[in-house]
């Protein structure tokens, strides 16, 4: 056993007690921190110059679409 | 075997490709044009050919394959180890990187750090893409060999001639105006094939009570055979849950949560997704900032659809064809035994498109690099658009011939990795210092050329020493037990990679004295 293999069999036991469903927590949850990052950028950042004429022109509703699919399928598979 | 309505599908697709690309290559002028599309790109083209770029001939067959080996897991490489990097990139990277007006990654590397920093990357890069051209070809070559006996040579030759042509004639603005078409034909196609196979199945809850029930007589035959002794690696793998996303640490696929989440998702999709070249170069060819995210976002929508297409025709081979060996066969085995006539030669055609689409856009982006962050960096720096224009053909031309003979080369070197592997473990090199330090060239100020030429290269040691260490013959030359517990945890090498460049950028960086910060952007 090298110092290498120490240091990752004790990365591997502390990572083995996490349970499944706190796995997918983080993961379901991190997805969910990026949505509402998203969801809560200024207008200037998610809008062409000029600002949205059309909803669809505000890229806030398409980045949810795609986040919010993703919510949906880490919290199900 | 094709029939003539099979062929006379394939032709048709062909030369709808060629024709577009031949028509894009009259309006080619300048070394702009061919590079950037003279900035004249719009944000849906932009997204789809983002989407067909990435999924390529390696991802439909080696995809397919891992699904059929490993399960549903690999699915995580199309939507978390893609969707959230896209967003985050659409933006915080992708504006960054417009507003800098460079042609290239490396370009903004210098501009942020220095020359070192530059031609590192740009080395890394080249290599990983020329590498990855000839990968390319042999996964077409395998498909047509194995569904109709189609000679290998004339596969790669067909390939390699055809998407040189209108990579060379039309440069970028070719390349992703027949990416829409290939994306419209590869989805479409797939999805096809996605729904015969299906029905073939008998339908989704047919297909999820199926696999259930070869895992369960799997696991029941693993246990048998621990009782008399007799386990195998084989059995271990096939007694994995092929149904889950998240798998567990010590789970004998490639794919444990930890590699998947840190790997994967924090580190090797946001590199791929802001610092792989092929893929950010059509971004800045768009007609302006916001189409530039805009398209990511749009790639982004178009993500969650992919591992329909990729991992789950994997998993109807699985359900009606258990017994294979070699799973890089099951797609291909799939397609000769469940698609009726006409429907055989969409899926070609979908292949075709997927292999041609990823092909292109690495030969554009590896001619770019070697005209940019070679030829007119150190070369001859006052270069006209014309000649260089001249000089990314003549690129081209030499990367076509290169991507033919190392895909001859594969052909002659068995391998016991599936190609999916061969790839991300290449990617896995270099990516994680990579992104560690466009990471902190963007973010922190303080970040110093010499210490992210440092953090580089003792990143890049990491991930190639742990690959090295983790080889059996070099395992028992020196007697070391396994570093890791999973098959091929090129996850892993990209994690240790990414902190050691961190940890030594930021420990240089924290000795040197504070500098005043460095303009980026167009002009400085």
């Amino acid at each position: 056993m090298t110092i290498l293999h120490r240091i990752g069999e004790a990365i591997r036991e502390l990572l083995q007690q996490v349970p499944l469903t706190g796995v997918r927590l983080l993961f379901v949850g991190s997805l969910v921190a990026i949505l509402l990052w998203v969801l809560s950028l200024p207008a200037e950042r998610t809008e062409p110059e000029g600002g949205a004429r059309r909803w669809d022109e505000n890229l806030k509703w398409s980045a949810g679409l795609a986040l919010g699919i993703q919510i949906l399928v880490y919290s199900l598979l | 075997m094709l029939t003539t309505l099979d062929y006379v599908l394939i032709v048709a697709y062909l030369a709808g490709t060629l024709w577009l690309g031949f028509r894009i290559g009259k309006r080619v002028q300048s070394g702009s044009d061919l590079f950037l599309a003279g900035r004249r790109l719009p944000w849906w083209a932009v997204g789809m050919s983002l989407v067909a770029t990435d999924i390529g001939g390696v991802d439909i067959i080696g995809g397919g394959g891992a699904a059929y080996k490993f399960g549903l897991a690999i699915a995580n490489f199309e939507w978390i180890g893609c969707v959230p990097a896209m967003i985050v990139g659409a933006f915080v990277f992708i504006p960054a990187f417009y507003r800098a007006g460079v042609t290239t990654i490396p370009e903004f590397l210098e501009r942020r750090y220095n020359a070192g920093v530059r031609s590192v990357i740009a080395f890394c890069w080249l290599v990983f893409m020329a590498c990855n051209l000839g990968i390319m070809l042999l996964a077409s070559a395998k498909l047509m060999s194995a569904m109709f006996g189609w000679n290998p040579a004339f596969s790669i030759l067909l390939t390699a001639s055809l998407v040189g042509f209108y990579t060379c004639a039309g440069g970028l603005e070719a390349v992703v105006y027949t990416d829409v078409l290939q994306c419209v034909v590869m989805i479409g196609g797939c999805l096809l094939t996605l729904a015969i196979g299906l029905y073939e199945v008998g339908g989704p809850k047919e297909l999820v009570r199926r696999i259930e029930a070869i895992d369960a007589q799997r696991a029941e035959k693993q246990a048998t055979d621990a009782v008399s002794e007799d386990v195998t690696s084989d059995t271990d793998l096939q007694t994995n849950p092929r149904l889950t996303l998240i798998l567990p640490v010590d789970t004998p696929t490639p794919f444990p949560w930890p590699g998947v989440y840190f790997g994967l998702a924090l580190i090797l999709s946001p590199a791929y997704w802001v610092g792989n070249q092929a893929i950010v170069q059509r971004t800045l060819g768009a007609k302006s900032e916001f189409e530039a995210k805009a398209s990511y976002v749009w790639g982004a929508v178009l993500k969650n659809v992919i591992p329909l297409i990729v991992a789950v025709p994997g998993l109807i081979a699985l359900a009606l064809i258990p017994d294979l060996k070699d799973g890089d066969a099951a797609i291909p085995r799939l397609v000769a035994e469940v698609l009726p006539v006409g429907v055989r030669g969409v899926f070609v055609a979908a292949f075709i498109a997927a292999l041609m689409s990823s092909v292109d856009s690495y030969l554009n982006s590896a001619a770019t690099i070697v005209s940019f962050d070679i030829y007119k960096r150190f070369v001859n720096p006052q270069v006209t658009e014309t000649q260089l224009l001249k000089v990314g053909r003549i690129t081209t031309v030499c990367l076509v011939v290169w991507a033919i003979g190392f895909a001859f080369l594969l052909t002659r070197i068995e391998q016991n990795s599936g190609i999916y592997t061969i790839f991300q473990t290449l990617m896995a090199f270099f990516q994680g210092p990579a992104f560690a330090i466009l990471l902190t060239g963007v973010f922190w100020k303080r970040a110093t050329g010499s210490a992210a030429l440092t953090g580089l290269l003792c990143g890049i040691a990491t991930s190639v020493g742990l690959f090295t260490l983790n080889q059996p013959a070099v395992r028992e030359a020196l007697k070391l037990e396994p570093l890791f517990r999973i098959s091929d945890p090129f996850l892993y090498f990209s994690i240790w990679a990414f902190l050691v460049t961190m940890v030594v950028l930021v420990t240089l960086s924290l000795l040197r004295p504070q500098r005043p910060s460095i303009s980026i952007t167009s002009g400085s």
